[in-house]
């Protein structure tokens, strides 16, 4: 696998290391005036995903407001331009470029799923631009050849690691069946179930697949509860997931159901309304209706602030930590800013502590942070941080 | 009129005509060589047009074809290049100016001619590259279209895939899991298992999982029509097409009436028309390809026709190159012609040249000009004897006979200067003889008073030695008389009476008063008997020789003379008046000097202070008679006075001898130690006095100088060396006792 992607790495890292000579050259970093810095996203604000980048969308804007009623940073407000790319690569391709080219983007920020992230995130290398805080957690773009790319979030191995883990360590469970969306998300997502059942000698006893953009689970339902798994990992997008456990439910298939922080949290209860109890999610930020840490509180001020009317959520409160961790690069860099320095500055950072949200990068990491947080749906649909899965299993 | 031919015949004589004329005829010699080059030029221009006009323009087009050719070849695929109709268009802009420049060679080409056969293929040859390119442009453009077609296209199957698996996936998945489970619908009853696992439910799966597996075959195959490039292959993907089509209705039809049926029919139907349809995708797709082979085809048979062409240029060229040799050596012996006309040109302007400038300006005009040069050198040297003559006529011959002009002028000036000169030096002469013809004179006249003077002191001589003997009597018999006188008184003491009482007798008082007053007497006569006696005896030794160097005290020798002096000018004039002052330094003490001599100098300098004096008093005196009531001059106010200084120096004596006479105006002062020289009349001063002294004094080694006030004083200042020179003082002093002229001082001083 390493020598494979090699060469691509590689090329990128020569790309890069070519770029800031030519960015100091330069009289104006692109995006950035004595007013305004510019950050693009390209997200789903349509199709399955929508509420995902609507949300994210949402987090970031709350962020970005809350710094630019401080009187933004350094003196320079912060705006985000957002294209929908519908969750389809072609269309993130096309995005990514039109605001790097057309609007002149200083950073990308935010983008949404895996599939879109692998086609939009080598053209923003191509292009010098800063990606920052994708919500996904595909393992390709923790490479460390990337050196545009910075990460918020924990990765997909670490959440279904945590949810192997658990299954195995709390409830004694160790049959366990996969469904994952047939793409690189679902793969990804699969993988990671493989390599944690792997690495306790075991592999998934249940494996279902269907096709993206699609809620035709019911075949992939059918192959997975022929073999009847006591637990199903679910790698999908919120509908299809919602749909493929009200199915289980409604023909009496009821094993312990797990998904993954990108199935969009609120949504998928939403969606699932009564059928959603007792189906847990891990979760990649901590529990927004919470008291730990800090910033949750500000993230919940800063949501009201700048939307009223809007729930706090999983999701908007990842967008508001990535639309913080925008702030705090560019805090580090001072007045004069460039992309190098936005992402020098976090990479070089001992510890970005965004109100007890540590983030910890370095030369060969652009995780930020490792933390995977378990919550369940209750029975008022709802979700609830939880430390063990045992007693959340006996609702 | 004949004045004027006259004057313009003689200007051929003039330099400047000349000069006009010889370099007119030089200007003339290169014009003319001017034009024989440049008709000899024009020949060869001639010659060389001829060989152009010949067969090189035919090579030249030929070979602008073939280079040409290549460019239009290269244009060829630079047109299938463009990758958008602007590109296109932008190439065809680009390569209009080859095509219009390939044209016009072509059309340039000759229609007849030896090798009209080549000319007439390369033509043809041409026109078919021309016609091929401009075919390669049409079917790019025509390419563009098409493309624009197929990419509609294209993306109207992908809109179909998604529609089609929008519809069918989701169904597949229901119908499969209906007849699995027998539900349907989310919160609905499962379906009993004989109306759910029944064999309609299964075929209906079946149709459905075909149709979705047709349309999906259907659609690649559609799509890798668009991907091969080789038109054979168009037509098993065509033919497996028509399969998958003809599945695609029978599974339709076998849904039945559903509402999956009229969702995915028209999607269907529509992907069945894209792949088959008139003008539709393997349509298309071949006419896409075929256009590419047409052009592939073009840009070979353009390959073939620039080899073709390049072929003909070479034959063309082989064909040519002899008539180019040809042109080429009737080119080379044009040239050579007019270089060897203008080489023999060039050699007449020498020679014309150097003739020229050997025949007047060297041979007429620099050997007159050098003879004149000559002359006039000759002439500044000083020989102005000799004639200029330059022959001929012009301005040399002016400057000539202008110089003669000079030179006689110059003769004649000469002539004068030198009377002029003579007549002033005989009057110099002149001059200098009255000078000595007066100096004679009054050389005679000093003689003629030298021989009185002398005749004089002889006979004072005489006088003096005779008036010595009385003398002596009057001294001898004073004496006697004085000592006859006592042994008288002597005799009357006893003779005489007693004083009775201290009282003499009368008679014998008297007696005694008698002889008292005669012994007195006696004295009297024998002291200026002695006096008289010591006067002679100084004339005599003044008329001896005045002998060496003694010492002699210089003080009493000045008194001595001093005295001499004044009571000389008592005797002639007997109201002469003066007061001596002496102020004698008694260091001054003796001196080794020939005492005659300096006592000489002494008696002159007073003596002649002495006369000044009574000049002045003579002065004064008039004055005061003329004018009584003169201020600041009373009569006898003035008091002629001498005053002697002596002082005793470290290099000798020096002797002030100052009075306050009439004084020396200064116009003479320097010209009083001058032998000859005096102020007073002929018979009373020789002029030799001062001159006399100057010589004793110097002789002595000391010198006199003289300061004086006209009107107010005279100081004579005699310096007198301690150490006198070491030369023949002796022949000196005797040379001048000799000469007698002592007496001459010592003759009576003029009143």
């Amino acid at each position: 696998m390493r020598r494979a992607s090699g060469l691509r790495p590689a090329l990128l890292m020569a790309v890069w290391f070519a770029l800031p000579g030519a960015a100091a050259v330069q009289a104006e970093e692109p995006g950035v005036t004595d007013q305004q810095i510019l950050f693009g996203q390209s997200a789903a604000f349509s199709g399955p995903a929508q509420d995902l980048g609507k949300n994210l969308r949402l987090g970031i804007q709350a962020a970005f407001e809350e710094a630019n009623r401080r009187g933004g940073v350094h003196g320079r407000t912060l705006a985000l331009r957002s294209l929908d790319d519908a969750y389809e690569p072609e269309a993130a391709i096309v995005n990514t470029r039109r605001l790097v080219a057309n609007d002149g983007v200083f950073a990308l920020i935010g983008a949404v799923g895996t599939p879109t992230s692998r086609s939009a995130a080598p053209i923003a290398a191509d292009m010098g631009v800063p990606y920052l805080a994708p919500f996904t957690g595909a393992e390709f773009l923790r490479d460390r050849a990337w050196r545009n790319v910075i990460n918020l979030r924990a990765s997909y191995y670490q959440e279904t690691e945590a949810m192997v883990s658990r299954l195995i360590g709390d409830l004694g469970i160790d049959g366990v069946g996969v469904i994952y969306q047939d793409d690189s998300f679902g793969q990804a997502g699969y993988r990671g179930v493989r390599r944690a059942l792997e690495r306790r000698g075991l592999e998934p006893v249940a494996i279902g697949v269907y096709p993206r953009n699609t809620t035709a689970v019911k075949t992939a339902l059918l192959d997975v509860q022929r073999l009847d798994p006591e637990a199903v990992i679910l790698i999908g997008a919120y509908e299809p997931v919602a749909a493929l456990i009200a199915w289980a439910r409604h023909v009496g298939f009821d094993p312990v159901f797990l998904t993954i922080s990108f199935v969009g949290s609120n949504a998928l209860a939403r969606e699932l309304g009564a059928a959603g109890a007792g189906v847990f999610v891990t979760q990649v930020v901590p529990f927004p209706d919470g008291d730990e840490p800090a910033v949750t509180l500000a993230y919940r001020r800063a949501l009201a602030a700048h939307s009223p009317e809007a729930v706090p959520g999983f999701v908007s409160f990842e967008g508001y930590l990535a639309g913080r961790l925008a702030i705090e690069g560019l805090e580090r860099c001072g007045r004069e800013i460039d992309r190098s320095c936005l992402l020098d500055n976090l990479r070089r950072a001992e510890v970005i502590d965004l109100d007890g949200f540590r983030l910890r990068y370095g030369e060969d990491d652009n995780q930020g942070s490792d933390a995977v947080f378990v919550t369940v749906i209750g029975r008022d649909g709802r979700y609830h941080p939880i430390d063990t899965l045992r007693l959340a299993a006996q609702p | 009129m004949t004045t004027l031919a006259r004057r313009l015949l003689d200007s051929r004589f003039r330099l400047s005509t000349q000069l006009y004329l010889g370099i007119g005829g030089a200007v003339a010699l290169t014009v003319v060589a001017s034009l024989v080059g440049l008709v000899s030029f024009d020949h060869v221009a001639d010659v060389q047009r001829r060989v152009n006009e010949g067969s090189v323009p035919e090579m030249v087009t030929a070979f602008g074809v073939a280079q040409q050719s290549g460019t239009l070849v290269a244009a060829g695929p630079r047109l299938t290049a463009a990758a958008t109709p602007e590109e296109l268009a932008h190439t065809v802009a680009d390569i209009s100016h080859d095509r219009q420049a390939f044209e016009a060679q072509v059309a340039a080409l000759p229609d007849q001619g030896a090798e009209e056969p080549r000319f007439e293929r390369i033509r043809a040859r041409g026109n078919a590259l021309l016609a091929n390119v401009g075919a390669i442009e049409e079917s790019v453009a025509e390419g563009f279209l098409l493309a624009e077609r197929s990419q509609a296209l294209r993306a109207e199957i992908a809109a179909l895939q998604r529609e089609l698996a929008a519809a069918l996936i989701p169904a597949i998945d229901d119908q499969l899991f209906y007849t699995m489970t027998g539900y349907r619908e989310l919160g609905e009853a499962p379906a009993p298992r004989a109306v759910h696992r029944s064999e309609d439910e299964l075929n209906r799966y079946r149709h459905m999982a075909g149709l979705q597996a047709n349309a999906t075959i259907a659609i690649q195959l559609l799509a890798s029509a668009f991907d091969v490039s080789d038109i054979a292959l168009l037509e098993p993907l065509r033919e497996r097409f028509e399969a998958s089509a003809g599945k695609i209705e029978r599974g339709l039809s076998a849904l039945g009436a559903t509402p999956l049926r009229a969702r995915i029919a028209p999607a269907l139907s529509r992907l069945v028309d894209l792949g088959l349809g008139q003008d539709q995708g393997f349509d298309l797709r071949a006419l896409e390809l075929s256009l590419g082979e047409r052009q592939t085809a073009l840009l070979a048979s353009n390959n073939d026709l620039a080899v073709e062409l390049a072929a003909e240029a070479e034959g063309l060229v082989s064909a040519a190159r002899e008539g180019v040799q040809d042109a080429a050596q009737a080119s080379s012996s044009a040239i050579s012609t007019g270089g060897n006309l203008l080489l023999a040109i060039s050699v007449t302007s020498i020679v014309g040249a150097a003739l020229i400038s050997w025949l007047f300006v060297g041979r007429v005009l620099m050997r007159r000009l050098g003879r004149l040069s000559d002359r006039m050198r000759r002439m500044a040297e000083g020989d102005i004897e000799a004639e200029v003559v330059v022959d001929g006529r012009g301005e040399v011959a002016d400057m000539a006979a202008a110089l003669e002009v000079f030179r006689r002028h110059a003769l004649e000036v000469q002539r004068l200067n030198l009377v002029e000169k003579l007549a002033e030096e005989l009057k110099g002469k002149n001059e200098q003889l009255e000078d000595a013809l007066a100096n004679l004179q009054r050389a005679q006249v000093q003689i003629v008073m030298q021989e009185k003077l002398a005749a004089l002191g002889e006979l004072t001589a005489g006088v003096a030695h005779e008036i010595r003997n009385p003398l002596n009597f009057v001294k001898n018999f004073s004496d006697v008389t004085e000592q006859l006188l006592e042994e008288l008184l002597e005799e009357l003491q006893t003779v005489l009476p007693e004083p009775v009482d201290g009282k003499e007798d009368e008679s014998s008082a008297l007696i005694r008063e008698i002889s008292a007053d005669i012994t007195e007497n006696l004295r009297l006569i024998r002291e200026h008997g002695e006096r008289a006696n010591q006067i002679v005896h100084h004339m005599l030794s003044m008329g001896r020789d005045s002998g060496g160097r003694q010492p002699t005290d210089i003080n009493a020798l000045l008194d001595e003379h001093v005295r001499l002096a004044y009571h000389s000018a008592r005797a002639s004039d007997d109201s002469f008046q003066l007061d001596i002052v002496e102020d004698f330094d008694p260091a001054v003490g003796s001196l080794d000097v020939v005492t005659q001599d300096v006592g000489r100098v002494f008696l002159n300098l007073v003596s002649n202070a002495c006369q000044a004096t009574a000049e002045r008093r003579r002065a004064e005196e008039a004055a005061d008679a003329a004018d009584p009531g003169r201020e600041g001059s009373e009569g006898g106010a003035y008091e002629p006075t001498l005053t002697l200084v002596t002082r005793r120096s470290e290099e000798g004596v020096e002797i002030r001898i100052r009075d306050n006479g009439s004084g020396i105006p200064p116009e003479i002062i320097d010209d009083i130690f001058n032998p000859f020289f005096t102020t007073k009349p002929p018979d009373q001063g020789t002029g030799l006095g001062l001159a006399l002294s100057s010589d004793i004094v110097r002789q002595h080694g000391g010198q006199i100088r003289v300061e004086s006030e006209p009107g107010a004083f005279t100081e004579m200042i005699v310096t007198l060396s301690a150490e006198p020179p070491a030369e023949a003082v002796d022949d000196t002093a005797e040379d001048e006792a000799d000469s007698g002229w002592e007496q001459a001082e010592e003759s009576p001083l003029p009143s």
